[in-house]
């Protein structure tokens, strides 16, 4: 049986002067050209990716793991037959499915049910296989009590949950992700991932672009590790994601070095390596309660003396909403950066957070606070109502608090004093 | 599920669903919903009325002006609406364009399909003023009306389509788009009849296909009588430019993405 996708010494080139062809400038480029009496073509041009083969057996799955422009995007859209390659053979054997930016399709004017029907023909679905599918795909998306609410009406949340209960609902023989599941609270990414194991496991194929290692290794099997646009290794996913952290700290050092070597100044001039949630006794948690206390706990790497620095750490709700915003010298606090490794933390005793998924990022900016200088963002962390069945996400705020009523007052009896 | 593997089917299905997406969000949240529809046609006859039999009198062959005006303006507005929607068709969905594959003439046929529906509410009311005016139409004139459609529709998708995929490249395509219209709207038999026209340069008047269009509207609905030779030029200028525009839709399609 032959692999279903096949690429073949893929390359893809992008003309980056192609947008800026406007009248005056091809005049002027001309104009130039003609002075100089030179033939060289003025042209830039941008190799998202070089001379890239790999197959995909059926049932397999495989991640793409890369830094950010490394030409991820850019094979998924070659194989979704958005773009074409400028040389080298893309070969898709099956029925294609995307899950890549969910909702994009959505009239926000329209109601749910409206962009169901709109997003499935999209996708390629017929009228008819729509309605077949369509309580599934509302029950999947737990949005039934809103189905007839304009789009734009939704959180950023249930828009993706929808995007993703009509995306999937396809069963396709080749599945492509990417990053959709970046959004979205902790127990929908969990439905979404059964969702892609179920498929797995029914035989379709998997490829898969996240920069969340966890879910890369949770999910894939095999992994390759991509870099300026060409294929840096392969291998199973966790082979794959040790390479990937070995480059990162490699990298690290290796602009350290440069910055001892003084060669010039190195963008930030410090970096966030980590950023984690921590319970009472300092260990990272994934799940927590209000009354708990909890750290937030960044460490960086500066490469060189940044001096006097401030820290800002937000926390966030899954669903986008900024619940707390910590700015260490409105506190008082400035931190003081030193060349080397280092790390803060602010303490939240206790937490006080209503039950719901959150993640914490943090800026460190400069002395003046005019700038940021370095940016991280945690993993998902949830907290949990003491209470249960206490529907999370419907409060943001858990605080501590005594009740008080004062009983054995007569109504009736304190009017007629009146 | 068993996807759409028909790629007729499946553009028919998404054109459809497009073209209701369309139409609802215009109509959405607007007080007169269709009725718009109807409101530029008739003002523009209204004030076309008001300088055409009082100020400059024009000679409309005994019929009243406002039939004589309304017939032409109806398709007329149809070009003047459809062609700019079809042409920011694909630019206005370059998110979708760039992340998802479907048949990209999805978009601008939507465009066009959503515009023809206001055209039929307000040609309905065409068909209301004919009988109100008691103006006789002979039943061959009616078998003639589809084709004439069909002669309007090729056109306007081979402009729209050309207009839609070159405005992906050159956003001067849409500034230009309502330049040619406006210098177009002159060009063609709407405020005057193509009597005006002197004999010896007919034969390039009717070069426009909208001439021949507009002028078969008005023969069949308030003339009575059936469309001339005149609408032989108009159908094969509009194959022509049909074929020309979804030719170079089709070659430049897959740059689409590569462009944002």
């Amino acid at each position: 049986m032959p692999p279903v996708i096949r690429f073949i010494n893929v390359s893809k080139r992008y003309n980056l002067g192609l947008t800026r062809t406007s009248l005056p400038s091809v005049i002027s480029q001309w104009a130039k050209q003609t002075l100089r009496r030179s033939a060289s073509t003025n042209r830039k041009y941008h190799w998202a990716l070089r001379d890239v083969s790999f197959d995909l057996e059926k049932g397999q799955s495989l991640a793409l793991v890369g830094p950010n422009g490394a030409g991820k995007s850019t094979i998924l859209k070659l194989l979704a037959k958005i773009t074409n390659p400028t040389s080298g053979k893309v070969e898709v054997n099956g029925q294609l499915s995307a899950l890549i930016e969910l909702g994009a399709g959505f009239h926000p004017d329209l109601t749910g049910r409206e962009n169901i029907y709109l997003n499935g023909t999209i996708l390629g679905l017929s009228y008819k296989d729509i309605q077949k599918r369509f309580d599934e795909i509302v029950a999947f998306s737990e949005i039934e009590e809103f189905i007839d609410t304009p789009v734009k009406r939704y959180s950023s949340g249930m828009t993706v949950r929808l995007g993703f209960a009509v995306a999937s609902c396809i069963e396709p023989d080749i599945l492509l992700v990417d990053e959709v599941l970046a959004v979205g609270d902790a127990s929908f990414r969990q439905k979404c991932i059964e969702r892609i194991k179920t498929l797995l496991h029914n035989g379709t194929s998997l490829i898969f672009v996240s920069h969340d290692m966890g879910l890369v290794r949770s999910v894939c099997e095999r992994a390759i590790y991509i870099d300026h646009g060409q294929v840096q290794n392969t291998g199973t996913s966790g082979e794959i994601i040790d390479i990937y952290n070995q480059v990162l700290d490699r990298q690290r050092i290796e602009k350290m070095n440069r910055a001892d070597a003084g060669a010039g100044d190195v963008e930030g001039g410090v970096e966030v390596t980590k950023i984690e949630a921590l319970d009472a006794s300092g260990r990272p948690v994934r799940e927590t309660y209000g009354d708990q206390p909890l750290e937030i706990r960044v460490k960086y790497i500066a490469y060189k003396d940044i001096g006097k620095a401030n820290a800002i750490v937000l926390i966030y709700r899954s669903d986008g909403l900024m619940c707390a915003n910590m700015r260490s010298h409105l506190d008082g606090y400035p931190l003081h950066i030193a060349k080397g490794e280092g790390e803060y933390s602010v303490r939240l005793e206790p937490l006080q957070l209503f039950g719901g998924t959150y993640y914490a990022i943090t800026w460190i900016m400069n002395a003046d606070d005019s700038d940021g200088l370095a940016y991280g963002a945690s993993d998902w962390f949830e907290v949990r109502n003491r209470v249960p069945g206490r529907e999370a996400h419907i409060a943001v705020y858990e605080p501590n608090r005594t009740w008080r009523q004062n009983a054995g007052v007569n109504v009736a009896e304190s009017a007629r004093q009146a | 599920m068993i996807v759409q593997t028909n790629p007729l089917l499946k553009l028919r299905d998404l054109t459809w669903a497009w073209t209701l997406r369309t139409l609802r969000g215009r109509y959405q949240q607007s007080a007169l919903g269709w009725l718009w529809a109807i409101v530029q046609p008739v003002a523009t006859v209204a004030i076309f009325a008001v300088v055409f039999t009082r100020i400059v009198p024009v000679d409309t062959g005994g019929v009243p002006y406002i039939l004589f005006s309304y017939a032409a303006v109806v398709p007329w507005t149809l070009l003047a609406a459809s062609l700019p929607d079809m042409a920011m068709s694909l630019v206005q969905n370059m998110n979708l364009v760039g992340k998802i594959y479907f048949p990209r003439e999805a978009l601008p046929i939507a465009a066009l399909l959503a515009r023809i529906a206001d055209f039929g509410i307000s040609f309905v009311l065409l068909f209301l003023l004919v009988m109100f005016y008691g103006i006789p139409i002979s039943p061959l004139g009616l078998l003639f009306l589809p084709i004439i459609f069909l002669i309007q529709i090729t056109l306007l998708l081979g402009l729209g389509i050309g207009a839609a995929a070159l405005n992906v490249f050159y956003r001067d395509v849409d500034p230009l788009l309502k330049l040619i219209i406006q210098i177009w709207f002159y060009a063609s038999p709407i405020l005057y009849p193509v009597t005006l026209v002197p004999e010896k340069w007919q034969w390039l008047y009717f070069l426009n296909p909208m001439a021949g269009i507009i002028a078969a509207y008005r023969d069949v609905l308030i003339y009575n009588r059936l469309p001339g030779d005149y609408l032989l030029p108009a159908a094969a200028v509009s194959l022509f430019i049909f074929l020309l525009g979804y030719w170079f839709f089709k070659r430049v399609e897959f740059q689409f993405a590569d462009i944002i």
